[in-house]
């Protein structure tokens, strides 16, 4: 088994296209995974490429449409820099803990794939798009389109994860939820993320994503083009009706972390919480 | 194998170790350096938390790949700094420190906020300490010795 450590991103592209391999960037969640007895090494079972120290993928930088987060910027780093989208910093001070930001990766958040991954719930609800670049080219997927089920993403085994892209868009008025057994290091039992817009009177952009309550993130376009258009009061009068339909939209199971029920009530209260802060401006 | 080169207590170090290796295994098994605790071994308690480039990091989720080219400083080295001293001193006079197993894990956590912020509140020290469990203290003691340590040790950081 091959264990590499590129000296480039283009080294690194070079070693995908031919090995298909483990892609370990922060190594946080990969690390666990892959864990043995203490003293024995971690249990791959393919080859591996180590990305961290890859400076070229650490920059976090904008241009006209797009933040840019790069594949190798820390947690921590993306935290504190003033580019980051306000939603994404909000979560990701909500990851793991201190010292596990110091190290652990946006890209690797999405690319592991876990249901309870906090980010992923953002990259959705911010319409965030993955780059991958391969020695063929570069390939934009939305995160959406990106994450298939549990650990299962849309990257061909010679792409590396080079970026993740949030849109430039503002609006008026969001809501960042996890609710965890611990204050740090607690993987989500649920987390719920919002942003709306009002123009005129009526809600112009209204959006909800789910995290850890289906195999994947939820976010349904169709319900927030039904919202979108409604005045304030309109939603308000509806608000149930909504919250039944938005519940019907994820698929919360029991888990060592949490119940179905449990799970689903917190997600209608937070949906319910949501509407009336869009309905009352908040 | 790739050989694996980084600062480890302020020496360079060379080793042809496998790069998949966890730190927290290098540090004890090869370097012999016991200081740094394992506990869960899965990233939740921060008993293995040693500094890297100055910043506490979980040795237990470190592959060695990851600290090639960096500086990692261990208790066994940071004992010997002033910093070291003053915590010392206010997690004895405080109590902040019982069985001792998380207690390496507390000073890194400790210095890693210390070294970004040298006037923190308590709250911000309880969110510096969260990654890191205690079972004996209750934390209240070393809350109380990391503020009592930025006091005294007032401009070392």
């Amino acid at each position: 088994m091959v264990k590499y450590i590129p000296a480039s991103k283009e080294d690194a592209l070079n070693f995908l296209a031919s090995h298909d391999a483990y892609i370990v960037a922060g190594g946080t969640d990969m690390m666990v995974l892959k864990r043995n007895a203490a003293g024995l090494l971690p249990k791959f079972d393919k080859d591996v490429l180590y990305i961290s120290n890859l400076n070229e993928l650490n920059k976090i930088y904008e241009d006209k449409e797009y933040i840019h987060i790069g594949a190798t910027a820390t947690l921590d780093e993306i935290y504190n820099h003033p580019l980051t989208p306000k939603l994404l910093k909000e979560a990701v001070g909500e990851v793991a803990s201190i010292n596990i930001r110091h190290f652990a990766t946006l890209p690797g958040n999405i690319a592991n794939a876990s249901p309870a991954g906090d980010t992923i719930v953002i990259d959705y609800l911010l319409d965030a798009i993955v780059k991958l670049e391969s020695k063929n080219g570069v390939r934009l997927v939305k995160a959406e389109n990106f994450v298939l089920g549990v650990r299962k993403v849309d990257r061909r085994s010679d792409e590396l994860i080079t970026e993740i892209m949030f849109p430039r868009f503002s609006y008026d008025g969001d809501m960042w939820y996890k609710v965890g057994s611990r204050k740090a290091d607690s993987i989500s039992k649920v987390s719920v993320a919002g942003l709306y817009s009002i123009t005129d009177g009526k809600i112009s952009k209204f959006a909800l994503a789910f995290g850890s309550t289906a195999v994947t993130v939820r976010r349904s376009h169709e319900l927030e083009k039904e919202i979108e258009g409604l005045t304030q009061k309109e939603l308000l009068d509806r608000c149930e009706e909504f919250v039944e339909k938005y519940s019907k939209i994820i698929s919360p199971i029991d888990d060592q972390r949490s119940n179905k029920e449990y799970r689903l009530m917190v997600a209608k209260n937070i949906t319910r919480k949501f509407i009336k802060q869009v309905g009352e401006g908040k | 194998m790739a050989n694996i080169k980084f600062t480890l207590n302020n020496k360079v170090v060379e080793v042809d170790l496998d790069p998949s290796m966890r730190l927290i295994d290098a540090l004890r098994l090869h370097f012999k350096l016991t200081a740094t605790k394992e506990g869960c071994g899965e990233g939740s308690c921060g008993a293995c938390v040693v500094l890297m480039d100055g910043k506490g990091i979980n040795s237990c989720l470190m592959p060695l790949a990851n600290v090639n080219g960096h500086s990692i400083i261990t208790l066994e080295e940071f004992k010997k700094t002033k910093q070291f001293k003053v915590l010392e001193e206010c997690f004895a006079d405080e109590g902040g420190s019982q069985c001792g197993f998380c207690t390496p894990g507390m000073i890194f956590a400790a210095q890693s906020l210390l070294a970004s912020n040298a006037h923190p509140s308590e709250e911000e020290v309880r969110e510096a300490l969260s990654g890191n469990l205690c079972r004996c203290t209750g934390y209240q003691s070393i809350v109380n010795a990391i503020l009592r340590a930025a006091k005294e040790g007032e401009g070392l950081w």
